[in-house]
């Protein structure tokens, strides 16, 4: 067997601009088994096949080990892929490089998700939506230009990912607790504003006191208590039933369809 | 107004695509704000479709692919939005609606593939084992070939193919009906946003919720902006905050660590 600190060749500034750009695959072979791991591992190949030269095995054993189960942040991906070719490069052994990956991918997405899934796309679907309601083009222009450069951010974030280091990563681990804070700061704020500006629950239904007057349940009522009390409270119940009795997302779509035809047909919406 | 047979294969073409970008979630131009316009393009109805993206966008925009988890399917709930409300006439709002069974269908073919494509692993494993890289790169992305193929064909079929179905049991619907279908579509928003909160609310973040929440009931602003400025203001405070918090906790520790060292030496005389 070839030793496994066997010479390796280190990766130009170019190679780990590809894998950021390679990073793209990530989910390319997607599957319930072991999720990410086709995909990681093909973008994976083209640097190891360049630390690995003419070690056969070693390349071999490289994208074995890269092909074990893994799922995580799309936009963190590339970090870990930088983070990992440098200690491929180094020639840490190979459980080491295993072991850090399997341990970090799990915490690590759930910060890169807080702050892709659950606060960059609120944030820009909601100022974006807000101009194509109108008919405005600048609404879609804007959010293909800011998920544009979320693409292209792949590239520095191979790179750091490359240049952090070991080392680095406590340090890393120590920062993200406080920016997926902050970030989650951010976007309750935001789907807050959200809940009032989007949901849209109206009650038509108005209470006949004398032949010629009339009192809106909705004007009269439920906006003098606070404006857009309703979309909030359907909102909690929502979350409600998703957090505490566990409902499925469409099972809920399908409720809150068969009760706006119901209050639709009974005339209170 | 009818869908044209060039229309459905352009549209079928732009399903392809965007489905490739789905699987990959590359370009997020398979976010219905993108698919919308697009398509709104593609039928000659530019306006139509950008309006129809920012709703669409909106009512998705909690329903994410996060750890795993398939949502309804954003390609096509956007473009059988647009389909329907150009070819029967309604607003894009009822459309949304009538556009989930096609999304909820789409949602479940991808559930069916991610279980499937499972059974390309143990050869995956073998072209790596043989060194047969090239092979082992085209078996992995042939799972995205099949996805973007699926897309091209259901979206055919359910653009044109059922346009004339759509038609005769859109328009034969009671307008409590077409109503009931047109309020769902303004409290959708609430099931996204019921979600995302199920993934990022604590009980610490309920200040910033309602925060959010009331600024955008009271400051009348065409789009979310300032509340998006209020969060962000809100963010740097508690960012800030944190660190600061951190800094004195590890300043205290140090201290600790040293008066205990001082009491050991103290004893040991």
């Amino acid at each position: 067997m070839v030793s496994k600190k066997g010479k390796r060749n280190t990766l130009s500034t170019r190679d780990i601009t590809k894998l950021g750009l390679l990073s793209l695959f990530n989910q390319a072979g997607m599957n319930y088994q072991r999720m990410q791991a086709d995909g990681w591992a093909l973008a994976m190949t083209p640097a190891l096949k360049k630390i690995y030269a003419e070690d056969k095995t070693g390349l071999t054993n490289a994208i074995k080990a890269n092909l074990q189960f893994i799922n995580t942040n799309n936009y963190i991906a590339p970090l870990l892929m930088g983070l990992e070719v440098s200690l491929e490069e180094n020639g840490e052994d190979r459980s080491t490089i295993d072991s850090l990956r399997v341990a970090l991918f799990g915490p690590i997405a759930g910060i890169g998700d807080a702050i892709t899934w659950f606060t960059i796309l609120p944030i820009v679907a909601g100022i974006t939506a807000s101009f194509a309601k109108q008919g405005s083009i600048i609404g879609p222009l804007a959010f293909f230009v800011v998920y544009f450069a979320m693409f292209l951010a792949r590239v520095p974030i191979a790179h750091l990912g490359y240049s952090a280091g070991t080392h680095a990563i406590s340090k890393i681990h120590e920062n993200s607790a406080i920016v997926a804070h902050a970030a989650s700061v951010l976007g309750c704020t935001v789907i807050g504003g959200l809940i009032a500006t989007y949901v849209q629950i109206n009650v038509v239904t108005k209470i006949q006191v004398t032949a010629s007057h009339s009192i809106s349940i909705q004007k009269q009522f439920f906006d003098n208590i606070f404006p857009n009390i309703l979309p909030l409270g359907y909102t909690f119940f929502l979350y409600w039933l998703l957090k505490k009795k566990n409902a499925n997302p469409v099972t809920l779509i399908i409720l809150t369809f068969l009760l706006s035809i119901l209050l639709s047909w009974m005339g209170v919406l | 107004m009818t869908v044209t047979l060039v229309q459905g294969i352009l549209i079928a073409l732009f399903a392809l695509i965007a489905g490739i970008d789905f699987w990959l979630e590359g370009f997020y131009i398979f976010r219905p704000m993108i698919v919308c316009t697009v398509t709104g393009f593609l039928l000659g109805d530019l306006r139509l479709g950008i309006v129809a993206g920012g709703l669409t966008e909106l009512a998705f925009a909690g329903l994410t692919p996060v750890g795993g988890t398939q949502p309804p399917n954003p390609i096509m709930a956007g473009i059988m939005t647009v389909v329907i409300a150009h070819t029967t006439g309604h607003s894009p709002a009822t459309a949304i609606g009538l556009s989930l069974p096609f999304s909820i269908l789409m949602q479940y073919i991808i559930l069916f593939f991610y279980s499937i494509f499972s059974v390309f692993t143990k050869k995956a494993d073998e072209f790596v084992a043989k060194g047969e890289l090239r092979k082992f790169g085209m078996l992995v992305l042939l799972p995205t070939v099949i996805v973007a193929f699926s897309y091209a064909i259901f979206s055919f079929l359910s653009v044109y193919g059922a346009q004339a179905l759509m038609k005769s049991l859109v328009n034969s619907m009671p307008s409590w009906l077409s109503h009931g279908f047109t309020i769902a579509g303004g409290i959708l928003p609430a099931v996204g946003f019921g979600l995302l909160l199920k993934s990022m609310l604590k009980a610490k973040y309920v200040p910033y919720l309602l925060l959010g929440f009331t600024a955008a009931c009271f400051i009348k602003f065409g789009n979310l902006m300032p509340v998006a400025i209020l969060g962000a203001s809100l963010a740097w405070i508690e960012y800030g905050r944190k660190r600061r918090e951190n800094d004195i906790d590890k300043k205290f520790k140090d201290v600790e660590n040293h008066l205990e060292n001082v009491g050991g030496e103290e004893d040991g005389i």
